[in-house]
C-alpha cells in the first residue's frame, strides 16, 4: 500500500505501524512489551487528525505529518509537565528531547507535591524500585505480566499525579509471585527501576 | 559486549556492564534465543567470577594428608603428566578416566576428549549430562538417530499444544518457561504431568498430578486410548517408521483402568490428554529431569517417543521431541564427543569407519573399545585410578554423597580443575585454576543446537588459564612423554577450525565470523546453509532413515515407601540456584534464597505436627540432612521435594544410586526417607 509521510511517498506492507516508517520522539512503545499509546509524544499528525503512531496502522492514501509547528508545541508541553512530575537525572535520552524541543519546565511554576518526594523502595536483593523516578510508561508493568514474563507482579495504583507502577497492595516485592528477573529493568527509560549493583 | 549466560540450556545472550572489578548491570540484546528476556540468574547471578573462592594459583600434594602447596603451573603440569603417564604404563588406559565439562566450551571439550583418546588411548570420558539427559539421549538415538530438540526454541509461537513431562520449566528453563506461558495466554494449550503444582502447572490447561515415577504407565496408557480411538497418524507410522506391530502388542496393558489405579490421575483425564496431544497437529513434547532422572528413565523417554511417532509429530514446525538440555553447553560437550561410546558428531568409536576418520585427523591409533560411563567410573574406584575432573562436583552431584565420598578418597590420583572452591576440592591431588566465562573466547551450544559465541570481557585472576590453554599444555607434556603428535593451537577459533573439519556434516559451515552476528544452529554443512531449524522432515538419522518404535515396560521405583520411611524424596531445582550452587551461591543470588527449604504436603504436616518454618530433619537409609520445613500444596501428600543445591544440607545424601540399566542414570526423582522433628 502507497501513503504519504510528510509529503514523500511511501510503499509499506499491511500492518506496519506508523512508528516503523516515521521517527516521532517516543517513550512507553517498547517491541517486547507491546505497551502503546500511553505517553503521546509519538502523536502524528494523520489526515488532519492527531494519532499516537505507536498504535497506528498505515492505510493506503494516508498523508502523515509528523514534525508540524502544533506538534512540537504539544510534545514540548508533555515534556515539560514529564520533567515538572519526575526526576529524569538518570534519563539522558529525554534530557536530549527537552533540550531538542526547547521545553521549560519552570515556566509552570512549582509543582506542589508530586511523585518526585517519593523515597526509593527497597525490599529485595537485586534491584531497587525509584518512583521518583517514574514517568508512568507502564512498559515495566506490561514486562512482567502479559508482554514477557506472565506473573503479574506489578500492577498501576494511584490517580493524577500520584499515579505509579507499584506492586498488588503495595506489597513487598517478595511478598508477589515475583520472580526478579530484571525484564522491568531492561525495558525501564528513566532508571526508576535500576540493580542496587548501581549504586555505589 | 555481548556473550553467552552460563547457567541454563537455553544460551541466553547477555551483555554484562563491567566497570571497577565488579558487574554494573546486565542487559540483553534484541537477538534470539531470548530477544532481550532473561532470568534472574541472568540478571543477577552472572557475579560469581568476583568470588572470593576463586581458585588462583595451581596447587599440587602427593598426599592426602598433607596440605597443599601453591606451585607454578610448569610445576603443577609436569606432576599431573607424570602420575598419569605411572598410571597408564602400570594399569593402561583402563585405570584412566577424564571428564570434560558441560559448563566449558565446544573448543575446550573437543581438545579435552581429543587428550584422553588420541594421548591417553582411553574412551572413559563423559560429562554431567549423564546425570540429566542421557535416558533421553538412550532413546532419541535409538529410535530416531539423534538426541537433541527436534525443533527450535521459536517453535514454540507456532504450536499449539505443549505436552510438558517432569519439567520445572518456569524456574529451570525461565525464559522458555514464560514463552510456552505467553503462547498459552494466546490459546495453545498446555498439558502439564507431573506430581508437584509449579509455576507449569499453574499455567496448565489440563494438569495431571502422577505419583512420581509413574508418568511411563500414563503415557503408555495415552497411546493406548489414542489406538483404540483410532487417533493415530497411520500414513506417517506406515511411511517413516518400523517395528510399530511389535509396540502395539506391548501395550495391551496398559488400560485407562489400570493406569488411574498406578498415576492416581483420573483415567477421564488420561483419556482427554491422549485426544488432544492425537488431534492437536502442532503439538509438542517437552520434558526433563522429572522424565529421565529414574531407573527407567531411558523407558520414560522412550515411551514420548513412542507417543510421538504414533501420532506423526516429528518433523514437523511448531510439534517435535524437546528435551530442555540443562547445562549451558550439556548439547555442544556431546555434540563434541565427551561420551564414552562416541567420537565428535556421534559417531561411533567402535565403528572402523569413524576411527579412520579421527585415527588420519590425529594421527594416531585409536581405542576402538567403549569407554565407561560417570557412574561407573565412579564405582570403578580403585580399580579406575587417575580421575581427570573439569568442571565437576561430583560429591554435591552425585547420589548417595558418603559412599561417593568413601570412593573418592580410595582414587589414588585425583586432578580437580575448575573456577571456584567447590565440595569435591578437599579430594583433589593437584588443582587447577582455570579461568571463567568472561574471562575466555569461544562457543557454547545451546539446548536448541544453536552455536554462539563466548566472549572474553576480562582478564582471569592469579595465575588462572582458560580450561583449553590448561589442556593443551597438558597434552604437550604427554605428547612429549609418549612420542606421539599433538597439534597445537594459537586460540579458541583455531580449535574450533579442526572441529569443521573434522564434522564438516554437522559444523563445516559455522565459522567465527558467521557467529558474530546471531548464533547459527547445526547440521550446518556449508558456509551458505542458514543452519537446520526443524530435524528429520525427509527422513530420520537411522540406517533405514526410518524411525523405530521400543515397546517399554512400567516396573516401579527402586525403593517405594515402607512403615519406616513412608515419605517418597524427589530432588531438583529452585529458580535461584544451579545445581552443587558452586556458582549461585557464590554470586548475588544467594541472598534470595540463603538455605535448604523442604517442600512438605499441609496434610502431612499436620499429622507429623510440623509448622511451616520449623527446622526438621529428613532421614532415609543412607544418611540424613537439617532442613526447613515448606508447608505447602506444591508438593502432592505423601511426598517431599528437597533442591540439592546445599552443600550444607546435601539432598545427595538421602538419594540412592539405583542407576536405568541403559542410560546409568541414578534414581535422583525417587528415595524413601522420614521426616523427624528435632527436639
Amino acid at each position: 500500500m502507497r501513503l504519504k509521510v510528510n509529503g514523500q511517498e511511501v510503499e509499506v506492507q499491511e500492518g506496519t505501524l506508523l512508528l516503523e516508517i516515521t521517527d516521532p520522539p517516543h517513550l512507553c512503545y517498547h517491541p517486547h512489551t507491546e505497551t502503546r499509546g500511553l505517553c503521546r509524544l509519538c502523536l502524528v499528525e494523520v489526515n488532519g487528525r492527531l494519532l499516537p503512531a505507536c498504535a497506528t496502522q498505515a492505510q493506503e492514501g494516508m498523508e502523515v505529518r509528523t514534525d508540524t509547528e502544533d506538534l512540537r508545541t504539544l510534545r514540548k508541553t508533555l515534556l515539560e509537565w514529564l520533567a515538572l512530575f519526575t526526576d529524569l537525572s538518570l534519563a539522558p535520552g529525554l534530557q536530549g528531547l527537552l533540550e531538542a524541543y526547547g521545553a521549560h519546565p519552570g515556566r509552570w511554576g512549582r509543582v506542589p507535591e508530586t511523585r518526585k518526594e517519593r523515597e526509593p523502595i527497597r525490599d529485595n536483593p537485586f534491584f531497587l524500585r525509584d518512583y521518583a523516578k517514574c514517568i508512568n510508561c507502564r512498559r515495566c508493568v506490561d514486562a512482567c505480566g502479559e508482554g514477557i514474563m506472565g506473573v503479574w507482579a506489578l500492577t498501576l495504583e494511584g490517580r493524577g499525579l500520584l499515579a505509579h507502577p507499584t506492586t498488588p497492595l503495595d506489597r513487598p516485592l517478595p511478598e508477589t509471585p515475583c520472580v526478579f528477573c530484571g525484564n522491568c529493568i531492561q525495558v525501564c527509560p528513566t532508571g526508576a527501576l535500576r540493580p542496587l549493583s548501581m549504586e555505589v | 559486549m555481548r556473550t553467552t549466560c552460563p547457567y541454563c540450556g537455553v544460551g541466553c545472550q547477555v551483555e554484562p556492564e563491567i566497570q571497577g572489578g565488579r558487574i554494573l548491570r546486565v542487559l540483553a540484546p534484541d537477538i534470539p534465543p531470548n530477544h532481550g528476556a532473561l532470568c534472574v540468574k541472568g540478571r543477577f547471578g552472572l557475579d560469581f567470577p568476583f568470588s572470593g573462592k576463586r581458585l588462583l594459583y595451581p596447587m599440587v600434594r602427593e598426599d592426602r594428608r598433607q596440605a597443599f602447596r601453591r606451585v607454578s603451573w610448569d610445576e603443577a603440569l609436569d606432576y599431573t603428566a607424570s602420575q598419569l603417564l605411572a598410571v597408564l604404563k602400570r594399569r593402561g588406559p583402563e585405570a584412566i578416566a577424564i571428564f570434560p565439562s558441560a559448563k566449558t566450551t565446544n573448543e575446550e571439550v573437543y581438545l579435552t576428549q581429543k587428550l584422553a583418546r588420541a594421548l591417553l588411548s582411553t574412551n572413559h570420558v563423559d560429562h554431567c549430562s549423564r546425570l540429566c539427559h542421557s535416558s533421553s539421549t538412550v532413546a532419541l538415538s535409538r529410535s530416531l538417530g539423534g538426541a537433541s530438540m527436534t525443533n527450535p526454541i521459536e517453535d514454540i509461537w507456532k504450536t499449539d499444544l505443549f505436552l510438558v513431562v517432569g519439567s520445572n520449566t518456569t524456574e529451570t528453563h525461565p525464559v522458555i518457561g514464560a514463552m510456552i506461558k505467553k503462547r498459552v495466554r494466546q490459546g495453545a494449550g498446555l498439558i502439564v504431568v507431573d506430581p508437584r503444582y509449579t509455576g507449569m502447572a499453574e499455567a496448565a490447561t489440563l494438569w495431571l498430578r502422577v505419583r512420581p515415577g509413574t508418568d511411563l504407565f500414563l503415557l503408555n496408557a495415552m497411546a493406548r486410548h489414542i489406538l483404540e480411538e483410532g487417533l493415530w497418524d497411520q500414513g506417517y507410522v506406515e511411511e517413516r517408521t518400523e517395528g510399530f506391530a511389535e509396540w502395539r502388542a506391548s501395550l495391551e496393558p496398559y488400560t485407562l483402568e489400570e493406569a488411574e489405579r498406578i498415576t492416581s490421575v483420573e483415567k477421564e483425564k488420561i483419556a482427554l490428554a491422549a485426544r488432544l496431544y492425537a488431534t492437536t497437529k502442532r503439538a509438542g513434547a517437552y520434558w526433563a529431569m522429572g522424565v529421565t532422572q529414574h531407573t527407567k528413565g531411558t523407558a520414560t523417554a522412550q515411551a514420548l517417543v513412542n507417543l510421538a511417532l504414533l501420532t506423526g509429530k516429528v518433523g514437523k514446525e511448531g510439534a517435535g521431541l524437546n528435551p530442555l538440555r540443562g547445562q549451558n553447553n550439556v548439547q555442544g560437550a556431546g555434540d563434541m564427543g565427551a561420551l564414552p561410546d562416541v567420537f565428535p558428531g556421534y559417531l561411533k568409536v567402535s565403528d572402523q569407519a569413524a576411527r579412520k576418520r579421527f585415527e588420519a585427523l590425529w594421527g594416531v591409533e585409536l581405542n576402538p573399545e567403549p569407554g565407561l560411563r560417570m557412574t561407573e567410573v565412579f564405582e570403578g574406584i580403585p580399580k579406575v585410578e587417575a580421575i581427570y575432573l573439569i568442571g565437576e562436583d561430583p560429591v554435591t552431584s552425585e547420589p548417595y554423597q558418603d559412599h561417593l565420598k568413601a570412593k573418592l578418597k580410595a582414587l589414588p590420583f585425583l586432578v580437580v580443575q575448575d573456577i571456584l572452591e567447590n565440595e569435591t576440592t578437599p579430594f583433589a591431588h593437584v588443582v587447577l585454576p582455570a579461568a571463567s566465562f568472561l574471562e575466555k573466547d569461544g562457543t557454547f551450544t545451546n539446548t536448541d543446537r544453536r552455536v554462539q559465541r563466548i566472549r572474553k570481557l576480562l582478564d582471569p585472576p592469579g595465575e588462572a588459564r582458560p580450561d583449553w590453554w590448561i589442556v593443551q599444555e597438558l597434552g604437550k607434556r604427554l605428547a612429549r612423554a609418549l612420542g606421539r603428535p599433538w597439534a597445537l593451537y594459537p586460540g579458541p577459533e583455531a580449535i574450533w577450525e579442526e572441529v569443521r573439519r573434522a564434522i564438516p556434516e554437522m559444523m563445516g559451515g559455522i565459522t567465527y565470523r558467521r557467529l558474530e552476528g546471531e548464533g547459527v544452529r547445526w547440521p550446518c554443512p556449508h558456509e551458505d546453509h542458514p543452519g537446520e531449524a526443524v530435524l528429520f522432515r525427509e527422513r530420520f538419522n537411522t540406517p533405514s532413515g526410518k524411525a523405530r518404535f521400543f515397546p517399554v515396560h512400567f516396573t516401579p521405583p527402586a525403593e517405594t515407601p515402607s512403615e519406616e520411611y513412608p515419605f517418597t524424596l524427589s530432588t531438583g531445582r529452585v529458580l535461584f540456584h544451579w545445581h552443587g550452587g558452586t556458582l549461585s551461591r557464590n554470586s548475588q543470588l544467594k541472598e534470595a534464597y540463603p538455605e535448604l527449604k523442604v517442600e512438605v504436603n499441609p496434610k502431612d504436616a499436620q499429622r507429623l505436627g510440623i509448622g511451616d518454618g520449623e527446622v526438621i530433619q529428613v532421614v532415609s537409609r543412607r544418611g540424613r540432612i537439617q532442613a526447613r520445613a515448606w508447608v505447602t500444596e506444591r508438593t502432592p501428600e505423601g511426598v517431599v521435594y528437597a533442591p540439592f543445591h546445599f552443600a550444607e544440607a546435601p539432598a545427595n545424601r538421602l538419594t540412592l544410586n539405583a542407576l536405568d540399566p541403559f542410560s546409568r542414570i541414578p534414581e535422583y526423582k525417587v528415595s524413601a526417607v522420614r521426616l523427624e522433628k528435632l527436639d
